[in-house]
């Protein structure tokens, strides 16, 4: 019976914490009413960093997935040597700090003086910039693919993993090509987990801050202070004190992020339906 | 405990090793069998070559600039060593204030106690409130668990300026423990858990554990806990690598130097570096970064065995 309660105890309290910020958010914000919705819903620059954001989580992430899947496929059918460790190596980014990444794509980024703009201006590319603001997008994509594809790699081939052999082994029986056994029956078979997968990294997306904020010390100007929307709701919330307007746009994000969630969820539903 | 239990705690290290990389070939399907032209392996290994130089590239110029002075990071080649040999220099100098910002070190033992105590406490509570929601059927159970989804859907990024206000207003701001609380209630590791258990523990095996006559705290602690081991090792895993790289909350919530964790503490510094030339902040930067990949590296690869990746997938598969 302790330990039951323990159990009510620990969820409630839990619930309640939970509860609690929602509840101070919103007493925050019913001084003024919808006032502050009104100027986030028709901020130019927070959906403009909005639409930022999607369109990186958009090259991104089907980028990222098709590198991770690829490689996945690659170590569960064993068609590399060696793939114990190369696994290990891809996994190694997930163990530095965004912060750190961001830090030292930036050095190699570095306008002046970083090793890559100076191979561009050898090869023939003059004042080349990794980090103008053309270029600033593909910049922060390549520095995530570098962060998150030996995760996602990693858990995609657990997903293999589990594929059942003897499916495998029949098709092979049947002398059906391997491009038509990975895309025609493993493919189908781990979809539940790139949804997931696909789920998790638009989350992580629109969340984006630590490397533009990072990435704003090597290149000044390029990073607005509302680039992207966390980053707009930080100088907004804590760097001009505006806090209720703050608080207004998380929720306002929020709403995209539970938004996104719920339709993702619906979408897999649906598909397993279908099957 | 059965037989093969007691034969896996008694090999060694090196057995261990060798058993499971046996069973993993034997478990894979022979790569002759799928009919594929000659080089193919050749090439496929060439590719994962390239990504893996990819990968290692950013930290192999970390690790060789952490060697350098700030004139050489700048004016060297990036991929070759230049002397003089600063890193000593450098790595002393990460536990002086250099440049009144604050001192690395302890930036860095910060880290260590949040993500310890938040990792800890978070397996914990992952640990009881999973097991709970799995093996025992409560009034609210469901309404409980459709608010554990929710906090999963709400990252912590942007719970963090709403609980900045609700800190302001309870005297959490520079409170260590307003940076380790949040930090704890990590809702994945609850759900991690919850499905771990499901899949793990059969009900059977209680339900034999209470006819015995066991108390309820003494089941959860002998029969499940040791059950749940790889999973709860997952929890801390992720929690602890979590609270390690998390950079927005504390970044909102301390003004006060000495609290920093390491990554915020040298966010402070990459923005005073180009402006205060004298102090050498650079060098101290890539040195710096270096330390804190270190022993999350070092951590990953002893607890290696324990991660379950799939974890993450059994959950929302299901």
């Amino acid at each position: 019976m302790i330990v039951f309660t323990l159990f009510m105890v620990v969820p409630l309290a839990y619930a309640i914490y939970e509860s609690l910020y929602t509840t101070k958010l919103i007493g925050g914000t019913t001084f003024s009413g919808f006032a502050n919705y009104a100027t986030v819903l028709e901020s130019g620059a927070f959906w403009g960093g909005v639409i930022r954001v999607v369109v990186f989580g958009v090259i991104q992430i089907p980028v990222m997935l098709a590198i991770a899947f690829f490689f996945a496929t690659v170590f569960d059918l064993g068609l590399a040597r060696f793939g114990r460790i190369f696994r290990a190596i891809f996994f190694i980014p997930f163990a530095v700090p965004i912060v750190v990444s961001a830090l030292m794509w930036g050095f190699l980024f570095d306008p002046a003086y970083g090793p890559f703009n100076r191979v561009m201006n050898a090869v023939g590319f003059h004042n080349f910039n990794w980090l103008s603001a053309s270029l600033m997008v593909p910049s922060i994509i390549i520095i995530a693919i570098w962060e998150w594809t030996g995760y996602n790699c990693i858990i995609l081939y657990t997903a293999l993993k589990s594929v059942p052999r003897d499916v495998v082994e029949a098709a092979i029986l049947d002398d059906t090509p391997l491009w038509k056994i990975i895309l025609r029956i493993k493919l189908p078979l781990v979809r539940p987990a790139i949804v997931m997968l696909v789920f998790i990294n638009t989350i992580g997306a629109l969340q984006l801050f630590i490397e533009p904020n990072i990435l704003n010390n090597y290149q000044a100007g390029v990073i607005t202070t509302t680039w992207t929307p966390v980053l707009d709701i930080y100088n907004t919330a804590i760097s001009s004190g505006e806090y209720q307007l703050g608080a207004a746009m998380a929720v306002v994000l929020a709403f995209v992020i539970v938004a996104i969630s719920v339709t993702s969820l619906a979408f897999r539903k649906s598909g397993r339906g279908v099957r | 405990m059965s037989t093969q239990a007691l034969a896996l705690r008694t090999e060694t290290r090196r057995q261990r090793k060798r058993r499971e990389r046996l069973e993993e070939r034997d478990a894979a399907i022979p790569v002759e069998l799928y009919g594929l032209k000659r080089g193919t392996v050749s090439l496929l290994t060439t590719c994962c070559v390239l990504f893996a130089l990819f990968t290692l590239i950013p930290i192999l110029w970390m690790i060789i600039n952490s060697t350098k002075t700030q004139a050489n990071i700048f004016q060297s080649f990036g991929f070759w060593f230049a002397s003089p040999f600063d890193f000593f220099h450098t790595f002393a100098n990460l536990f002086r204030d250099v440049d009144g910002d604050g001192t690395y070190f302890r930036w860095l033992a910060n880290t260590v106690v949040y993500s310890a105590v938040a990792g800890f406490g978070s397996t914990v509570l992952a640990a009881l409130g999973g097991y709970g929601f799995a093996r025992f059927e409560f009034r609210g159970a469901r309404l409980f668990f459709a608010v554990v989804i929710a906090g999963l859907l709400v990252p912590i990024t942007l719970v963090a300026v709403p609980l900045y206000l609700v800190y302001a207003k309870v005297h959490l701001i520079n409170s260590i423990w307003g940076m380790i609380l949040p930090s704890m209630v990590a809702p994945v590791g609850l759900y991690l858990m919850r499905t771990y258990v499901d899949l793990s523990i059969p009900r059977q095996l209680l339900d034999a554990a209470r006819i015995d006559g066991a108390s309820e705290a003494r089941i959860f602690y002998r029969v499940a806990l040791p059950l749940m081991v790889p999973g709860l090792m997952t929890v801390l895993l992720l929690s602890i690598a979590t609270t390690w790289n998390n950079y927005i909350l504390p970044l909102i919530l301390f003004s006060s130097n000495n609290l920093y964790p390491a990554t915020v503490g040298m966010g402070l510094w990459l923005q005073h570096a180009g402006n205060s030339g004298d102090a050498n902040l650079f060098p101290l930067l890539v040195t710096g970064g270096l330390m804190t990949i270190i022993p999350m590296v070092a951590l990953f690869a002893v607890l290696q065995r324990y991660w379950r990746g799939g974890l993450l997938l059994g959950g929302l598969a299901n």
